[in-house]
């Protein structure tokens, strides 16, 4: 089967669903309306305190926009396992490894071009409203962030789509996965250390500190977010490729 | 020449066995009734045949080969399996562009499907807007979206209408006329009768039967014959002397189990007996499939009750 022609196909679905485009388009809406919101009201503020960290600060509202993003990548998966559609699919494209692969390609590009948007929006957004505060991409760190910012939204989407094929469902996936963003953090406030700090939303926004505390560094953060995200991806792989339809 | 082959084939879940060692061809050229009872096995064939399922044991082929191995398969294979399918909130139009980018089939065919299935004027709403018969349309332009040479329908006139249901039979005689190979499951007897040319039945999982629908009825039923006369008394005298037995049918009509109008015939001719009518009765699809499946229930050892998967 042609490759291209696959991941054609796959790009129409994500695009004709009114939910994954949804929840792609609120990654970038609810992330830098709420960084408008927060910092045009109590930025500067904010921004005046003694323990404010100007760039970990910047991207406060991915708390909520990686939610829209996990959504994406749990909705885009989870539509195949509405009524029997993944048998449509399958039997239009028997090839599951290639399948999947192209699903999981087009939902990781479609994740990291909007998350780099929304990332470097978020940063340069937010800084518009801190007058004397305000850093700018010049700061150490900052382009680091914002890239890496970009990479963590969509690798929470794809950690998400793993799951989804596993648990075969979208419900499921955001039953787990958002009170693990939301509340967990809350709950183990800045505790570093532990095993916490490998958690695939703590790992990950290791990126987003100017001078990041605990074992993992930026980059290391990061890459252990990817292994959860690989390890979702493979798990899911492994249950379309070995399943029943 | 593709036709569709059945070998030996298995396929249990958990300690039931829903398809039990399986073996049928379906040729091109004709619509072959797939019956059976809902729980027979049917859909789990049709899955295993489309690669969907893991068989337990044995093969199911295409043309000879898996289906999986074909590199474009929605070109040699259409499959209607469940007309829920379609994600409710997409347009049919863009559900069947998915399919046809994935199979590089032109996406001018699409619209062809659509005008063909009577779902043209209706595609670029949301699925889940449609009624089933609207649904069932919209898996029936799916399967023919590849144009392809072999078509699988699982209960395709499911919630169509009476229109619909005509619609579909002549779309699947129309099929086979041109030479492909048509396989159309279904637990309705009378609805079969009116489209299938051969049939494969099943019970619990295994093959009843792999025939031409006209031996099928014979093979399956009684001759029995309809007569009208002005002297019931006199050819009741005729016949039981030849061993027949006359039975009143109501409405001045008679009816003689067992024999043939030829026979009758002859012998009320020999008499002089006056006969207004005579006609043998055809027998249903439906009485000749409850006819071996009673024989196949009394032959049977009890198994365990079988779920469609």
């Amino acid at each position: 089967m042609s490759t291209s022609a696959v991941l054609r196909s796959e790009w129409i679905k994500v695009k004709s669903l009114r939910g994954s485009v949804g929840s792609l388009v609120a990654v970038f809406v609810a992330t830098v309306a709420i960084t408008v919101l927060v910092f045009a009201t109590v930025g500067r503020a904010e921004a005046d305190n003694a323990d404010a960290e100007p760039l970990f600060d910047a991207f406060y509202a991915f708390n909520f926009g990686q939610v829209a993003a996990i959504s994406f990548g749990a909705t885009a998966v989870s539509s195949e396992y509405v009524n029997g559609a993944l048998r449509v699919s399958l039997a239009a494209v028997p090839r599951r490894g290639l399948f999947f692969g192209a699903k999981t390609a087009v939902l990781g590009a479609a994740a990291l071009l909007v998350g780099l948007v929304t990332s470097f929006t978020t940063f340069l957004g937010g800084q518009a409203f801190l007058g004397d505060y305000a850093i700018g991409l010049g700061h150490p760190g900052a382009v680091r962030a914002c890239f890496g910012g970009g990479v963590y939204l969509a690798l929470m989407a794809l950690f998400a789509a793993g799951l989804a094929a596993v648990l075969r469902s979208g419900v499921a996936v955001l039953s787990v996965l958002i009170p693990f963003t939301l509340i967990v953090p809350f709950v183990l406030g800045d505790m570093a250390g532990g095993a916490a700090q490998f958690l695939p939303d703590r790992a990950g926004q290791q990126i987003l500190h100017e001078d990041p505390s605990g074992m993992l560094g930026p980059w290391t953060g990061l890459g252990v977010t990817a292994v959860w995200a690989g390890a979702a991806l493979a798990a899911g792989w492994w249950a379309v490729r070995r399943r029943d339809a | 020449m593709t036709s569709i082959d059945v070998q030996q084939l298995t396929k249990e879940y958990g300690t039931t066995r829903a398809v039990d060692d399986l073996t049928f061809s379906v040729r091109p050229g004709q619509v072959t009734g797939f019956l059976g009872p809902n729980g027979a096995g049917k859909s789990t064939t049709l899955r295993l045949v489309l690669g969907l399922d893991r068989p337990t044991s044995g093969t199911a082929t295409v043309g000879g080969r898996p289906y999986a191995a074909y590199d474009e398969p929605l070109r040699q294979v259409g499959a209607l399996l469940d007309a829920q399918a379609a994600h409710g909130s997409r347009t049919a139009r863009n559900h069947l562009l998915a399919l046809a980018a994935s199979n590089r089939v032109a996406a001018r065919r699409v619209d062809e499907v659509l005008e063909e299935t009577g779902l043209a004027a209706v595609a670029g709403r949301r699925v889940k807007t449609y009624s089933l018969g609207m649904r069932q349309r919209l898996g029936i332009a799916a399967a023919l979206l590849g144009d392809p040479e072999v078509v699988l329908l699982d209960e395709p006139s499911n919630g169509l209408d009476p229109e619909g249901i005509i619609w579909i039979r002549e779309l699947m005689t129309g099929l086979a006329r041109e030479g492909r190979t048509v396989l159309v499951s279904s637990h309705l007897m009378n609805e079969t009768a009116t489209f299938a040319d051969h049939l494969v039945v099943l019970g619990r999982g295994r093959l009843l039967a792999d025939t031409p629908m006209r031996e099928f009825i014979a093979g399956h039923s009684r001759p029995r014959v309809r007569a009208r006369t002005t002297d019931p008394a006199r050819l009741r005298t005729v016949l039981a002397r030849a061993g027949h037995e006359l039975a009143e049918a109501g409405d001045g009509r008679w009816t003689v189990d067992g024999v043939r109008a030829e026979e009758i015939g002859r012998l009320a001719a020999r008499e002089g007996v006056p006969i207004l009518e005579l006609v043998d009765e055809e027998a249903s699809l439906e009485e000749a499939y409850l006819a071996l499946t009673a024989a196949e229930t009394e032959f049977s050892a009890p198994s365990t009750p079988l779920q469609e998967a």
